[in-house]
């Protein structure tokens, strides 16, 4: 049963990511990139952590995903980039993600990693709050000034020049 | 816990706030007023930050070895060391930006930034946990993402972000992907926990623990710089502001050189794994494939990226040897708190030659020795200790770090690497005479001009720093052997 259902995230998870990848429209890449995100809380759910599978529907596809999807419909739909379009490059990139699969699926195949033991308990969520408010405090610090950093850094380089202020205002 | 009074919560508490409180003010004033204000703000807070450091050592408040700590964050020379280099990097970089910001807009956020990425570059080095390490590592990287491409209008700014943020995005995932597989193997992010359960690893699990640091190396490779993992530094360095230049290639790259020195080498120690080969190939092809590629550059920029990934060889130098002699790891040590400033202090250079002149075409430079006799005067004092010629500091950290190969006697292939960073360093001389010579041997009709003031302030240090260290090295040399001891006691008895 898990087998078949590891299956079958997989298939949504992987098949949406190279639709995002693929896909011309925008808005249609955004909602795949959704269902990637999807797929990736439901290995969280097979994982037995509901907790991180629950964080990772809310933050991600809740509020990443939408905010992709505002940005994606706000902005202007103009070309600023020209695509240059190159298949030995596609058939290079395709030919090395094949080689890296088997060779890390052979590693891990080789590996050992059959006999570890799947009945452990899932971890407590008061366990991973209290690890962040004592243990791990200053990476929780860290992780403030990231978001802040990426806040400002993605305003700053978002924000038109060729603007005056009383334009922006109106 | 980690006491609150140690140096890099004082780190954060002091670069955090003021990188916060910075952009805020800008606000209040509504973006107007001198930029200098914001550069003399990050400046103060990075002198009161060295300065609290400084203290600690100077007053051995500083634990010479504690390479693992049960907390997320060591307080050790080790670190100290780190520490020291960045922020001189950081101060560098905020005060030759005091003129190459006038008149560019959002001088706050870019000062905050640079801010806010050396709380990163710094932590990288003080962490003992991976998670730590690994968030250190985004908060030291994001801002320099935007940094990079800060000058929008320019497309070889925006190509240059797009470049690193694609490649550090690539590197992060590699590193959070080897940070996955060591909790799985040992159920512990915390760096001592995972070296202590990789040494007593079921050997089924062997080629999993290998995959993991094969995965730190590519991932902390990349910033780096080592062959093959280098193909976006050179657009990178050429594209974004030479200031920023500066940042990346004295700071951040040595916040991977922690990274490596903390998790790689102990990783491969822990497993008993005999990677010296393996790092003394990449060692040599780094080096070679810098200097080789440098000497066909004809922008300075570009050329000071290849020779930075040279450098890299010459640092993995002494990682190669670390398993049989301490005065491998001593040797990069000194040479990455070398290669900080005379990198820095290079790039710095270029900052203002671009105030000045807008020029990075090394053909153009002619005459540059009349027009800029300062500024010339640093870059010829940086380049001549990149290339390792006495008296500069350069020579020192060189002369260590092949030593170091030549001396340990154990693995018979030692000596080639420093007859390789020997012809090397040979061939990086060719290059860097080549700018000299356009510099002071042709073009004998310019005439002097004004030269940006910051950035003279930035090249008299460089010298002092370069020239001083290069006659009297002690003091730096006997800071690296406190510095080592932490990493020897590991590595030593498997050697």
């Amino acid at each position: 049963m898990a087998d078949s259902v590891f299956l079958a995230i997989s298939v949504l998870t992987i098949g949406s990511a190279i639709a995002a990848l693929e896909v011309r429209s925008l808005i249609y890449g955004s909602i795949s990139l959704m269902g990637t995100l999807g797929g990736i809380a439901g290995y969280f759910l097979l994982l037995d952590s509901p907790f991180v599978a629950m964080f990772q529907i809310a933050v991600y596809i809740g509020s990443i995903a939408v905010l992709i999807l505002f940005t994606v419909m706000l902005v202007r739909r103009q070309l600023i980039f020209t695509k240059v379009e190159d298949p030995r490059r596609r058939y290079a990139g395709i030919g090395l993600m094949l080689i890296m699969m088997v060779a890390l699926g052979a590693i891990i195949l080789s590996s050992g990693i059959k006999t570890i033991q799947t009945d452990a308990p899932p971890i407590d969520f008061r366990t991973i709050g209290a690890d962040f408010l004592t243990y791990y405090w200053p990476a929780l610090i860290l992780m403030a000034l990231i978001l802040a950093s990426s806040v400002v850094g993605a305003l700053t380089l978002a924000r038109r020049e060729d603007m005056e202020d009383d334009q922006r205002t109106n | 816990m980690i006491e609150i009074t140690s140096p890099p919560v004082i780190l954060i508490a002091i670069l955090g706030t003021i990188g916060m409180i910075l952009p805020v003010i800008s606000i209040l004033r509504k973006e107007k007023g001198s930029s200098s204000l914001y550069g003399a703000i990050a400046f103060g807070a990075l002198i009161a930050s060295i300065g609290y450091v400084v203290y600690e050592v100077f007053t051995n408040q500083i634990p010479q070895s504690a390479l693992f700590s049960g907390d997320v964050l060591a307080n050790d020379s080790f670190s100290a060391l780190f520490a020291i280099a960045m922020l001189i990097v950081s101060i560098m970089t905020t005060v030759g930006s005091f003129n190459f910001m006038r008149g560019q807009s959002h001088p706050a956020v870019y000062y905050s930034l640079i801010l806010l990425s050396t709380i990163g570059m710094v932590l990288v080095a003080y962490s003992t946990d991976l998670v730590m390490l690994f968030v250190a590592w985004e908060l030291m990287s994001i801002p320099t993402y935007v940094l990079a491409g800060f000058m929008k209008k320019n497309p070889s700014s925006n190509e240059a972000a797009l470049k690193y943020f694609l490649f550090g995005a690539l590197s992060s995932a590699i590193i959070v992907y080897g940070i996955s597989l060591v909790y799985g193997l040992t159920g512990s992010t915390n760096i001592g926990v995972v070296i202590a359960g990789l040494a007593t690893l079921d050997p089924q699990m062997m080629p999993l623990a290998i995959l993991a640091v094969g995965m730190f190396i590519a991932g902390f490779g990349f910033k780096m710089g080592l062959v093959p993992f280098h193909m976006w530094l050179p657009d990178t360095y050429e594209g974004a502001p030479p200031t920023i230049t500066a940042l990346l290639a004295a700071g951040t790259k040595k916040a991977g050189f922690a990274a490596a020195l903390r998790v790689i080498i102990m990783g491969t120690v822990a497993l008993n794994l005999d990677w010296s080969f393996a790092l003394a190939v990449i060692a040599v092809m780094t080096m070679t494939v810098g200097n080789v590629a440098a000497i066909m550059q004809k922008n300075i920029s570009r050329m000071l990226a290849y020779s930075s990934i040279g450098h890299a060889g010459y640092i993995l130098i002494g990682l190669a040897v670390a398993p049989f002699t301490i005065l491998g790891i001593q040797g990069s040590l000194f040479h990455i708190l070398n290669h900080a400033v005379m990198k820095g202090a290079a790039f710095i250079a270029i900052a203002g030659i671009v105030v000045a002149l807008g020029i990075t075409n090394i053909d153009k430079l002619k005459g540059l020795g009349r027009k800029m006799p300062i500024i010339s005067i640093g870059l010829v004092i940086s380049l001549l200790a990149l290339a390792g010629v006495p008296p500069t500091a350069g020579f020192w950290s060189k002369l260590m770090l092949f030593g170091s190969a030549l001396d340990t006697g154990v693995p018979s292939w030692a000596p080639w690497l420093a007859i390789a960073g020997v012809l090397n360093s040979a061939l990086s001389l060719a290059y860097y005479g080549w700018i000299i010579r356009k510099m002071y041997f042709e073009g004998e009709t310019e005439k002097r001009i004004a030269e940006p003031k910051s950035i003279i302030a930035v090249m008299i240090f460089s010298i002092i720093f370069l020239v001083g260290i290069g006659v009297y090295p002690d003091p730096i040399i006997d800071f690296t052997k406190t510095a080592v001891p932490s990493l020897s006691a590991l590595i030593t008895p498997s050697g």
